[in-house]
């Protein structure tokens, strides 16, 4: 908790990734915890390996070299005076609202009447996997879990094309910034690739 | 008393909650917006498996959807990171002022001749 309320504070961006990597090894204690064990081992594998790989990724490949809070490109938190003081009272309300919230939700928390775990192997992978799978015909999860996947690949799809359309753009409309921009790889005019043109071998059917 | 209990794991995903928020709210930079984000939903998913643990001990429904949110949340990171490498390389500012301002006409100092 501690590191992720650093995660928000502090201002170099890539020492705000690797906190929040920090952070999420004991939220995934916590999921082990509560018997989630699947969960906790996909919180480090998929959170901590591979979505904050892919923000480190970013932040080092369009700000290799950050420069504690005067770097105005990546906007390092507050710096100014008047954007000072707005951070302390930013700060106080947080805490107020944490002071006046959490124990209401503590308080209603308590009268919940708990009803502990009644099944033999809970969180295992082999019942979540029955969960998820058993009567695929007619199990809405099945479905939907596979509908992930279709949303993951809208997505990789949605991600090669912005990245494929600022190529083509800053040919055009940015004159002076296109050539910066041209070693990418998404900047090779796909028209200019050779065009395999082999003949059909005798020998083969 | 139990240290382990329902109140508590909800006390630590508020506590989540609010900080991330603090952080959509204070910085700045939009990659440290989209960090903070991922703070918040940290926090949901944790009540989420806790209710579950704590209160239906029955069917591991919200394991099922900690998977769910978390493709939903590595797709939501993936298109915003693309966006904000695109911005990067339009403006080379990617701050919430910048952004805030895209269909006005002043153009920054790197933006083209």
């Amino acid at each position: 908790m501690l590191s992720s309320l650093a995660v928000v504070l502090v201002r170099n961006p890539v020492r705000a990734t690797l906190l929040l990597i920090l952070s999420f090894l004991p939220t995934s204690f916590v999921y082990i915890l509560l018997q989630a064990s699947f969960v906790g081992i996909l919180q480090i594998l998929v959170y901590a390996g591979a979505i904050m790989m892919l923000f480190t990724f970013v932040i080092m490949m369009i700000n290799p070299a950050p420069k504690g809070g005067e770097d105005p490109v990546m906007g390092g938190g507050p710096e100014h005076g008047s954007n000072k003081a707005g951070a302390l009272i930013g700060l106080v309300g947080l805490v107020v609202a944490g002071f006046l919230v959490i124990p209401m939700v503590w308080q209603a928390a308590s009268q919940v009447s708990v009803a502990a775990v009644s099944k033999p192997d809970f969180g295992s992978l082999a019942s979540l996997s029955d969960l998820l799978f058993k009567d695929p015909a007619n199990n809405p999860m099945t479905v939907s879990f596979e509908l992930i996947s279709f949303l993951i690949l809208v997505g990789i799809i949605a991600a090669l094309n912005f990245s494929r359309r600022k190529a083509h753009g800053g040919h055009g409309g940015h004159g002076g910034h296109a050539a910066i921009a041209v070693d990418s790889i998404t900047t090779r005019p796909t028209k200019a690739l050779p065009v395999l043109t082999r003949a059909p071998s005798p020998d083969r059917k | 008393m139990n240290l382990f209990s329902l109140p508590n794991c909800l006390a630590l995903s508020l506590t989540l909650v609010l900080i991330g928020s603090y952080g959509v709210f204070r910085r700045r930079s939009l990659i440290m917006v989209l960090l903070s984000i991922e703070v918040m939903l940290n926090g949901v998913n944790l009540s989420m498996v806790s209710f579950n643990f704590f209160r239906w001990g029955t069917i591991e429904s919200s394991h099922y959807l900690y998977m769910l949110s978390i493709g939903v949340a590595a797709v939501e990171a993936a298109v915003g990171l693309s966006m904000i490498i695109v911005l990067f390389k339009n403006y080379t500012d990617i701050t919430r002022e910048r952004i805030s301002r895209l269909n006005e006409t002043g153009a920054p100092a790197g933006d083209g001749i």
